[in-house]
């Protein structure tokens, strides 16, 4: 559904944060991002849906060029893209319902929301999305009253909202603890099993070989690695990590 | 090395030094007028301290006698009472600039006393004022005046009112001039301060450089809306407000769109910096979502700052009702204005009043913006 082709992103300081990456992702995978802080992961998220324009290269999402497209398309295409962050990125003062019902800018009435006015199916389907992970009773508080699990999960009902066929997750979990980890990738999970496609950067590898179907990872903005997560064995590992990794390794794996 | 420091370090003495003689110099300083024009500052001080707010309704008795002048031009009066409200002249007639003394015995207490003379033709003359003491007696020297003389055989009357003040103690009417004074002012800081914020809200977001200095018109939007705000802040309120009387002549409205225009500046700075220092995670988030430009400022950004911005209003109402007070002074109306009209004609009692409303007015303000912005953090 998505190929990557190419694609390296210079930063306006003169970093070099992507090299000619290339890559394909086909429909319905769980696709792991993986390398060391710094490696480039939430730069190549973003050139995905254009919060960062690439520099070179070219992305396809279902053969319609994301890279050339003018403001309009690109807010088109956007809208069947959802994205969850690692800072969860709500609105604090805003009410949990509104961070939900915002996932659906895309879609609703430009006039009507401007103004704040909501359909009565529009709340209804962002009740849905918030009862999906399992905070419904959540919607009138306000999103900085949550802890941070519920607020990754307001993150990921507000990317349901958009009725997307593909999420990308910079590092959904890096904020908060391995049990709560494990339970947004769980939702992550379901909605992957649903058929929506998902793209995900992630720290840890027990988490990578828990959910990934497929690993990309990257070290100095180069792809090093594409495969399953059983092919990253020691040596595949040091060159991900570099030579000084060994220990965490094995405190991790 | 050494010598150059020294020689720095004498040289900027001495420049300090002539600064201060040459400001000591235009400014005229005599402190010592501080102390010797004492006696000045505290009948002013006094006046300032017993403002006029209240008065009481006024009873006025009036008790008179014939006083004939000269002598034997006409008859005295017959029989003097020795009870009940009465005035005993020590004479009971006199020749002209002769001098009597005249005494008042169970008139009203601790009223204000007017002695005049009615003269044969009707018209009055005032010739002095006293008071009473606790027992409705007061005693004072008059002066049989050449103009007091008897007419065919008519005398003069010496009448003598008695001010007592009496029923519950209602606002004066100084007071009812400063408050609809100080409405104009405080109404004419909001209305400035609700069209500038009308203004300047909207003009702020393309002077925020996380929203606009995208590209080069963006770029070039942002550097004007910058432009235009510095410009304009750097007039001060009433050198703006003397431009726009010339433009509206004097009063309230030209006052009013003085401030309204270093309003626009000044809240339109400030505003832009809150939208320059919000969270741009929740921006990114909406853009994301393929929300459009001005529904990701509705969504993302607006909620991030309304508590500020509205703190802001507040603060800058606060500030206005201040210079909108000062730039009543020059002519703008409001309490200012009445102020100077005050000073002008040297009713300190008055001014008093007014400055006493300004007083407690500022303080007001200031306690209500500090406690709208302590609850909106
Ligand atoms: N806006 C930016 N301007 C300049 N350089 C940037 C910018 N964003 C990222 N970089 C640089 O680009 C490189 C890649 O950054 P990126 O955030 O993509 O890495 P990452 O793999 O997501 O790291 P982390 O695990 O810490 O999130 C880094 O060297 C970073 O310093
Ligand atoms: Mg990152």
């Amino acid at each position: 559904m998505l190929r990557i082709q190419n694609v390296s992103k210079t930063y306006p300081n003169g970093t070099q944060a992507l090299k000619n990456v290339s890559f394909d992702v086909k429909d319905g995978e769980f696709l792991v991002v993986i390398g060391l802080s710094g490696s480039g992961k939430s730069t190549l998220l973003r050139c995905i849906n254009r919060l960062i324009d690439p520099t070179e290269g070219q992305i396809f999402l279902d053969d319609v060029d994301i890279t050339a497209a003018p403001p309009a398309k690109l807010r088109q295409i956007r809208r069947k893209i959802g994205m969850v962050f690692q800072q969860f990125n709500l609105v604090k003062r805003s009410s949990v319902m509104t961070n939900v019902l915002s996932g659906r800018l895309g879609y609703v009435n430009p006039w009507t929301s401007l103004i704040g006015l909501w359909s009565a199916d529009e709340k209804k389907r962002a009740i849905e999305a918030l009862g999906r992970v399992g905070i419904a009773d959540k919607a009138g508080a306000r999103a900085d009253a949550l802890s941070g699990g519920q607020q990754q999960r307001v993150g990921i009902a507000r990317a349901l909202m958009q009725e997307p066929n593909l999420i990308l997750a910079d590092e959904p979990v890096a904020s908060l603890d391995p049990v709560l980890s494990h339970s947004i990738l769980q939702y992550l999970e379901q909605l992957n099993k649903e058929g929506i496609t998902v793209i995900c950067s992630l720290h840890f590898l027990d988490l990578v070989h828990r959910y990934a179907t497929r690993v990309v990872a990257l070290k100095d903005g180069i792809k090093v690695f594409e495969g399953s997560a059983q092919e990253i064995d020691r040596a595949r590992f040091k060159e991900i990590y570099g030579e000084e990794a060994q220990e965490v390794r094995a405190a991790s794996v | 090395m050494k010598t150059s420091r020294l020689f720095r370090n004498a040289l900027i003495t001495t420049l300090v030094i002539a600064a201060f003689v040459v400001s000591y110099n235009v400014t005229d300083a005599d402190f010592g007028k501080l102390f010797r024009n004492l006696p000045n500052g505290q009948k002013l001080i006094t006046d300032f301290l017993t403002p006029d707010v209240v008065t009481r309704d006024v009873e006025t008795r009036t008790v008179s006698i014939a006083f004939p002048v000269p002598c034997d031009s006409a008859p005295a009066e017959a029989d003097l009472p020795d009870n009940g409200p009465r005035l005993v002249p020590s004479v009971n007639c006199a020749n002209p600039l002769e001098k009597f003394t005249l005494e008042g015995f169970d008139l009203e207490p601790d009223s204000e006393v007017v002695i005049r003379w009615k003269l044969p033709d009707e018209r009055t003359m005032t010739a002095i004022r006293t008071n009473t003491d606790a027992e409705g007696y007061f005693t004072f020297e008059v002066e049989a005046r050449p103009i007091i003389a008897s007419a065919n055989g008519v005398a003069s009357r010496l009448e003598v009112d008695t001010l007592t003040p009496v029923g519950k103690f209602k606002p004066s009417p100084t007071l009812k001039e400063v408050l609809d004074a100080m409405f104009v002012t405080i109404f004419m800081a909001l209305l400035s301060t609700t069209i500038a914020t009308f203004i300047a809200a909207p003009l702020s977001f393309l002077a925020a450089s996380n929203i606009t200095r995208r590209g080069l018109i963006g770029s070039a939007v942002y550097y004007l809306m910058r432009f235009i705000f510095n410009v304009l802040r750097a007039y001060d309120p009433l050198s703006m407000a003397l431009l726009f009387a010339f433009w509206l002549t004097f009063g309230p409205f030209p006052g009013a769109m003085a401030l309204t225009v270093v309003t626009i500046a000044s809240l339109g700075k400030l505003f832009s910096e809150a939208v320059e220092n919000i969270d741009p995670g929740p921006v990114e988030a909406l853009q994301a979502t393929g929300a459009s430009p001005i529904h990701v400022v509705r969504y993302g950004v607006l909620p991030q700052v309304v508590p500020d911005f509205i703190s802001y209003i507040v603060y800058h109402w606060d500030i206005n009702v201040r210079i909108s007070t000062i730039i009543g002074f020059v002519g703008g109306g409001g309490i200012g204005y009445l102020l100077n009209l005050y000073i002008n004609d040297f009713k300190w009692n008055q001014a008093g009043t007014a400055i006493w409303a300004i007083v407690i007015v500022v303080w007001a303000m200031d306690f209500l913006s500090a406690e709208v912005r302590k609850r909106l953090t």
